[in-house]
């Protein structure tokens, strides 16, 4: 009996305790902080518009709703870290938060989130921030909708949009990251699934994976950053339909390859950077139905890559389709569309008669000498690269497509 | 008369073109030359220059350890890791106190980072805990990502 009416009481009591605390300027309550002392479980405070100037704002287990109405704006004054929460069951929706510190030893956020779960952070804009939304051993959580700035110029001083450090099941969606040092950065985080965000003009890379396994992304858009996205030392990642664009410059890539296994690369679009995929130490990566479009590089592959496979990909008017730093191949190319395959199909069957080989010659004399790329379209390197696929020397000799496509294979994106 | 100018400008021509002074970094365009990482902490790179002047740059302390204990790697004459409390600073890494902390991360997951002297290491540890290193017994251990102290 006095079980059952204790449980009663605990229902009354947490029911009878959500309720809604709103802060304004005019009204009782006037900062973010007062509301959040006042909040139990389960409450929502209500932000009105305006302007709050408030950074080290604490939440400490308390699983409550934070809500901002019509864009208020939360001004951290460059003084460190603005929103740090931990718990479980919160959401942080709509606000607007500007001007996080920066250091150089602390890792300053407008919203940091430590060992917390089931939580959401939803449809907030960040600007002139340092880090943005900064996860610390936290799991089940969802960020979505946020737009995240700032005006990363040299990587050293600047921090990045999204990073998620030793965090699991973390879903970020729809998010737009520009000007960060990393857009998203995910480090010994895994089961993520990141889609549908569009990282651009980040410094460093737009998406970066490290050390992290179980992941997939798709649907994203990653223009005109350092590398578009690069996956280190990482198993088991998915990558599919994403836009690789403009990452155009000195060690610039659209995606970034380095100690990776056992992943997918399928539907996704590569168009105008200067090395397409970088290739190192990757094993046991298929890439199929991508396109390759306007490329310094397609694709170039540096050592220890093995056990690949590249099948069905369209590789369009790149300078160089496949460039290789060595004569051993351990990879597979089969059934592609070569933009410059200048072969036949006497049976017509779609494929041409004849192997093609995707690697010049001159892209090993570029590699040595860069400054002969002025000999790119010259009529004598033509000839060399033509002497050379008939009887390869510097090439690898099996690194053969020998069912290139004759048109363009053609996949729904 | 000539000569002897001659022979100095020549002279330091030869040596500049052989010098073993490091580069400074370009933080945000160099990479790493272990990881490929572009690097950017100015609290955590390395760098090192072999006996005939080759130059070698390292996002972290740890890439540089790693890359060292590789076979067949050249004999270095001067390595330098970045001080952890003054951003920017080089210290010569024989010199250096290092500490391993899980509260303070390094960009490749060593949790590594470098001090002056002891007393500035043994404040660190005293505020963050975690083990203190000389560079000797540093660099024979491998550093690897700590995967287990969470």
């Amino acid at each position: 009996m006095k079980l059952h009416l204790g449980i009663i009481l605990f229902f009354i009591s947490s029911f009878a305790h959500a309720k809604t605390i709103e802060v304004c300027i005019t009204c009782e309550v006037k900062t973010l902080k007062e509301g959040i002392n006042l909040a139990e479980d389960g409450d929502t405070i209500l932000i009105k518009k305006g302007i709050y100037k408030e950074h080290d704002v604490h939440i400490i287990n308390k699983a409550i709703h934070i809500k901002g109405e019509d864009n208020p704006v939360i001004d951290g004054e460059n003084k460190g870290t603005v929103i740090s929460i931990r718990g479980e069951n919160f959401t942080i929706e709509g606000l607007t938060i500007i001007n996080v510190g920066r250091s150089y030893t602390k890792d300053f956020a407008a919203i940091l989130v430590s060992e917390s779960s089931n939580f959401t952070i939803k449809n907030n804009i960040l600007e002139n921030v340092f880090f943005g939304i900064l996860l610390e051993k936290s799991t089940d959580g969802l960020i979505e909708g946020n737009k995240i700035s700032s005006q990363a110029v040299s990587e050293a001083n600047s921090g990045n949009g999204i990073h998620l450090w030793y965090s699991k099941k973390i879903t970020i969606h729809n998010n737009k990251v520009r000007q960060m040092r990393d857009g998203i950065y995910i480090e010994f985080g895994d089961n993520c699934i990141v889609t549908n965000n569009r990282a651009h003009e980040n410094v460093r890379y737009g998406l970066h994976f490290m050390f992290s396994n179980y992941n997939e992304y798709h649907y994203n858009v990653f223009e005109e950053n350092g590398a578009g996205v690069a996956v280190m030392f990482s198993k088991f990642i998915n990558m599919s339909n994403n836009t690789f664009r403009k990452s155009w410059g000195d060690a610039s890539y659209g995606l970034l390859l380095k100690e990776i296994n056992d992943s997918e690369l399928n539907n996704n679009t590569f168009d105008q950077n200067t090395i397409g995929i970088n290739a190192d130490g990757a094993t046991r990566v298929t890439y199929i139905q991508n396109d390759f479009t306007n490329n310094g590089y397609a694709i170039k592959v540096h050592g220890a890559c093995y056990n690949n496979t590249f099948k069905e990909n369209n590789f369009l008017h790149n300078a160089f389709d496949v460039g290789y730093s060595g004569r051993m191949n351990y990879n597979v190319f089969d059934n592609n569309y070569w933009s410059s395959y200048s072969g036949y199909d006497l049976d017509k069957d779609g494929i041409g008669d004849v192997p093609y080989r995707p690697v010049r010659l001159f892209s090993h004399i570029v590699n040595k000498t860069p400054e002969s790329i002025v000999l790119l379209r010259s009529l004598f390197i033509d000839m060399v690269d033509f002497s050379e696929r008939v009887s390869p020397i510097f090439t690898p000799a099996e690194l053969i497509d020998e069912n290139p496509r004759m048109r363009r294979i053609l996949w729904s994106k | 008369m000539k000569s002897p100018i001659l022979l100095l400008l020549l002279a330091l021509g030869l040596l500049t073109s052989c010098s073993t002074q490091p580069e400074p970094i370009n933080y945000g365009t160099d990479v790493c030359h272990f990881c490929k990482m572009t690097i950017v902490s100015k609290t955590h790179a390395a760098q090192a220059v072999s006996n005939k002047g080759k130059q070698f740059k390292y996002d972290a302390i740890e890439c540089m350890v790693n890359d060292l204990n590789m076979e067949n790697k050249a004999e270095m004459s001067i390595l330098l890791v970045a001080n952890y409390l003054n951003a920017g600073e080089m210290l010569p890494a024989e010199k250096a106190t290092y500490i391993i902390t899980p509260n303070i991360p390094s960009p490749m997951g060593g949790n590594l980072s470098a001090t002056a002297n002891n007393a500035d290491a043994e404040k660190l540890k005293a505020e963050n805990g975690g083990e203190l290193f000389d560079w000797n017994a540093l660099k024979n251990r491998k550093v690897q990502p700590n995967h287990g102290h969470h």
